[in-house]
């Protein structure tokens, strides 16, 4: 089928003679590359895929193009680079909803592990507990404590069934034996206003969306939750160093490709994306949102997602989290 | 006192050429925007968010501002001209806007809209001055309970909207309220009447849903009547508004204005209520409420004074919350974030000069918008001089365009379609668009907030009534309920027909 | 004031009966929950109850009190309009914003049946230049603009 379609491409290029080497990748990159990003503008993914479509593209030496693809968290983005061309003209960039879908949705149209290849993880960016002042605690054990003490009482805010701070919080409920009720918002930044309030009283929330809320305690930093410290909240502890062995929950970000991509190209988008992304600019706008670049090699990057993908599809299973009618 | 010392500061970073520059270019893209149907400032602000990030953040942040208010005056022009409310704001400026624009008074409807939004444009802008942090606590004690209640007034208001039959009215809200279920509930995550289409995951696109019935629908009767003899575009008219409509709008644009400074304040949909709200209140304080709906200005006045002034006002809860009302309040705090800003209460007090200076600009960018929209009235006006035949196709051009660049998807386009015949129906069967619409755009957050209530109240519905702001509405929405609904159990029904 | 015959509230209350019907049999599925936590079904349910019932009211007013007939409906422009947009949506991605754009204007500008072949052929390069320059020049839009090849 490929070479027929392939074939059927050639003809059409010379029929029409508009382009002149337009899908030999003798040397690839000969025309712009497409990085589709599957969420609306405006978003962290957004910001970092268009910073890093900017430097991937002066690293290549042709430019990246940054094209929002939103729509059902991220499925229609993912669904249309998957059944690209693996010609590394069409790129994905994605967070862990792409692993979390498959196991949390009934059904995606995409296979990940047969139709997607991982080019490489290019940031990890941990959540940060935050707490409602409200609860008067002011550190992770005192929180811990109050929900034993409080079962039942507590309400979490999530970004929605599924998304990583619901994961999360699901994590923290079934790592801790805590109760709590999960209300969920669209998106983390709308809980902000109920959370100072103490309508809800936890939520593990990007770092982008509690910046604003943290620097003048009016909602209460306690935790991130990396592996190790992360500079923004470089004073608060990592939940795991807190007491809860192994918790770590990362918002990843990765770059895919259509399965089959030619080696060549795969290395060549491999360095492309590892040079950008040790350009001192591209690490200072990572910053401002609490990410930090990585650059693995497509095999470490893949082994991470798979792992990512076991970790949430347990959380999903043991919560029994899937949507239900 | 600290009062004039903040405006110097605005005015002294506000006023430097650069900055006088990117507000004009901001204003004058956002009435581009505005204008073309189904682009509207979040695209907009998107596309130009990394661009900004290479300017100073007050430049930015100015450039980015007067892009959104910028489209609250376009958005009124095609609503006026060819019935096509860019922005669900301007949805209600297409009942008397664009009859007024059949009748040959566009020039009077889009120049009493233009000042409007710039009277309006000014009180509320000298609000965020003066007033910020009490309104901004506004915001703070609306809790889900709150809101709740407060769409159940606005969907109430919906009916006095309308108006033919308060039953067909009613159950347009309703049929709005399902249309509006489309899509995965936020609560359980399930997909609900999507009939299998991933298309429809995220719902129906408002802009699909507002081109097709306001926009294909309307022209599909027009050329109908067209066949059947029947005159579509009459004569154009006087391109001002005379000094007589001026002064018989004044109250209107006045409450608009108080109206949208209050509700424009509250995040999520507030500066949409704010406009349904203003026309709502004008019919029922109205000497002669039955010339709403055939083309009175002060139907167009009252609505696009307070959409402006809640566009105005919804920079209170980002300013000093760190809270975005809106998505393109969101990108505009991605936007202070990316330059190291945390947006918040400590803004006014760290970074004075970028604070008021993006409130100074605002009035600026009032003004540039004012001088650049009242020539152009002349010119939109001379559009309408095209032949219809050669000017609906334009409309359908820009229609298919505009839906399907929202999401790049072309399940939109579809939806459009499937829309324009139940638009036709619709008008056919004399059910009005606009409570639908309201219907449509209120009807998810209701749900949302009334599940969420209940989530954290634990199931006890008495939370509604014992947070006094939702007894409040609850007790505005009950009130309007009766005043439509009583001339129906007398039972009249001329009467019942004209409110 | 026509009795009996069915007129504009008759079929509006038909109308919205249908939407009820259809919204009630697809959320039979959904679960309703519990007051506290409520179900995806919940909201609909009441929603498809309350529209039956105006559905209802609207076809018994009609018929006790009379009904106002449905005018004439001119289903040619109509339905060209919908063959426009359809075809706009299927030619957009494979062929590409200027030639989708002559074909959308063409058989939309037939709806109208007042254009001669040569206006409609000038038109219809006209408003896809015109979007050419507007949409791709000026905003930038990631729309595609010729055949992909």
């Amino acid at each position: 089928m490929t070479t027929k379609l392939r074939m059927s491409t050639i003809a059409a290029a010379i029929g029409l003679s508009l382009l002149s080497t337009a899908t030999f990748a003798q040397s690839y990159p000969t025309k712009p590359v497409k990085l589709v990003l599957p969420y609306s503008p405006g978003g962290v993914v957004d910001f970092i895929g268009r910073t890093l479509a900017q430097h991937v593209g002066d690293a290549l030496g042709q430019p990246v193009v940054a094209e929002n693809r939103p729509g059902a968290g991220g499925i229609v983005g993912t669904d249309v680079v998957a059944r690209a061309q693996p010609d590394g003209y069409t790129l994905l960039l994605m967070d862990p909803a792409i692993v979390i879908n498959p196991t949390l949705q009934e059904s995606v149209p995409y296979d990940l592990f047969k139709q997607l290849d991982t080019v490489s993880v290019v940031s990890s960016s941990p959540l940060v507990l935050v707490v409602s002042p409200g609860l008067n605690v002011k550190t992770f054990a005192e929180f811990v404590a109050y929900g034993k003490a409080n079962p039942g009482k507590l309400n979490f805010a999530s970004a929605g069934i599924g998304t990583t701070p619901h994961l999360a919080g699901e994590l923290y409920k079934q790592s801790t034996g805590i109760v709590a009720t999960h209300v969920p918002y669209k998106g983390i930044g709308a809980s902000y206003t109920d959370m100072m309030s103490n309508k809800v009283q936890f939520a593990f929330s990007s770092i982008a969306g509690a910046l604003p809320f943290t620097g003048d305690n009016r909602v209460i930093a306690l935790a991130t939750t990396g592996e190790t410290r992360n500079d923004v909240y470089a004073d608060k502890p990592t939940v795991a160093e807190s007491g809860i062995k192994g918790f770590s929950v990362d918002l990843w970000l990765a770059v895919f490709a259509p399965v089959g991509l030619p080696a060549d190209v795969k290395t060549k988008l491999n360095a492309a994306i590892k040079t950008a992304l040790e350009k001192p600019e591209l690490k200072a706008a990572f910053a401002k949102v609490g990410a930090s670049p990585r650059g693995t090699t497509p095999d470490v990057g893949a082994a991470f997602v798979k792992a990512d993908f076991e970790k949430w599809k347990k959380v999903i299973v043991e919560g029994k989290i899937k949507p239900t009618n | 006192m600290d009062f004039l010392t903040n405006l110097a500061t605005g005015f002294s970073v506000a006023l430097t050429v650069t900055n006088l520059l990117y507000c004009f270019a901001g204003v004058l893209l956002g009435t581009l925007v505005g204008v073309l149907p189904g682009i509207g400032p979040v695209t907009t602000v998107a596309m130009l968010l990394p661009f900004s990030f290479t300017l100073p953040p007050e430049s930015a942040l100015i450039m980015l501002a007067g892009i959104y208010y910028g489209a609250q005056y376009g958005g009124s022009t095609t609503a006026i001209l060819v019935n096509i409310p860019g922005e669900a704001s301007s949805v209600v400026t297409t009942i008397d806007g664009h009859k007024m624009a059949l009748a040959g008074r566009a020039g009077p409807a889009l120049g009493i809209a233009a000042l409007g939004s710039f009277f309006a444009g000014c009180v509320a802008t000298v609000l965020v001055v003066v007033a910020a942090p009490p309104l901004a606590s506004i915001a703070l004690s609306f809790g889900p309970a709150e809101y709740f209640s407060l769409m159940v007034c606005g969907l109430v208001a919906a009916i006095v909207l309308a108006r033919g039959s308060v039953i067909k009215a009613l159950g347009m809200v309703v049929l709005g309220l399902m249309f509006g279920l489309v899509g995965s509930d936020i609560n359980s995550g399930i997909r609900r009447f999507t009939f299998g289409f991933r298309g429809l995951a995220d719902g129906i696109e408002f802009v699909a849903l507002s081109m097709a019935i306001y926009g294909l629908a309307d022209i599909a009767l027009n050329l109908g009547k067209k066949e059947e003899n029947a005159e579509v575009h009459s004569k154009i008219g006087r391109v001002w508004p005379t000094l007589a409509d001026i002064k018989y709008c004044i109250p209107s644009i006045l409450r608009g204005t108080t109206l949208g400074s209050i509700l424009g304040v509250l995040p999520g949909g507030g500066a949409l209520l704010a406009a349904f709200a203003a026309y709502t209140l004008e019919k029922k304080v109205a000497k002669k409420p039955r010339r709403f709906g055939h083309g009175d200005i002060r139907g167009v006045a009252a609505p696009e004074s307070a959409n402006n002034a809640g566009a105005q006002t919804s920079f209170i809860p980002m300013l000093t919350l760190g809270i975005p009302s809106n998505p393109t309040m969101a990108m505009m705090i991605g936007a202070m974030m990316i330059h190291g800003i945390s947006p918040g209460p400590r803004v006014m007090t760290e970074r004075p000069g970028l604070f008021w200076g993006v409130i100074v600009s605002m009035w600026l960018g009032n003004l540039m918008l004012v001088i650049l929209n009242l020539p152009l009235v002349g010119m939109w006006v001379k559009l309408l001089r095209m032949p219809y035949r050669l000017l609906y196709p334009s409309i359908v051009v820009f229609c298919c365009i505009g839906t399907y660049t929202v999401n790049s998807n072309l399940f939109d386009v579809y939806v459009m379609a499937f829309f324009a015949v139940f638009g036709y129906v619709c008008v056919k069967l004399d059910c009005e668009p606009a409570p639908l619409i309201l219907g449509f755009v209120l009807g998810p957050m209701m749900e949302e907030n009334l599940r969420r209530s209940l989530l954290i109240s634990r199931g006890d519905a008495m939370v509604f009534v014992q947070e006094p702001i939702s007894l409040f509405f609850l007790i505005v929405a009950a009130g309007l309920l009766l005043i439509v609904a009583l001339p129906t159990i007398r039972k009249t029904r001329e009467e019942a027909m004209q409110e | 004031m026509l009795k009996i015959k069915a007129g504009k509230d008759f079929w509006s209350g038909v109308m919205f009966l249908c939407f009820a019907a259809v919204g009630l049999y697809i959320a039979r599925g959904y679960s309703m929950g519990t007051s506290g936590e409520m179900g995806p079904g919940y909201f609909p349910v009441v929603l498809g109850v309350v529209l039956g019932a105006l559905g209802l009211l609207l076809i018994a007013r009609a018929i006790t009190a009379g009904d106002e007939p449905v005018a004439s409906a001119t289903i040619r422009p109509l339905l060209l309009l919908v063959v426009g947009v359809v075809a706009f949506g299927e030619t957009i991605e494979p062929l590409g914003l200027v030639l989708s754009l002559i074909l959308t204007v063409a058989i939309a500008a037939l709806a109208g049946r007042e254009s001669g072949p040569l206006e409609i052929a000038i038109l219809s390069v006209a408003l896809a230049a015109l979007s050419v320059g507007i949409f791709h020049f000026a905003l930038r839009l990631p729309l595609p603009i010729w055949p992909a090849l």
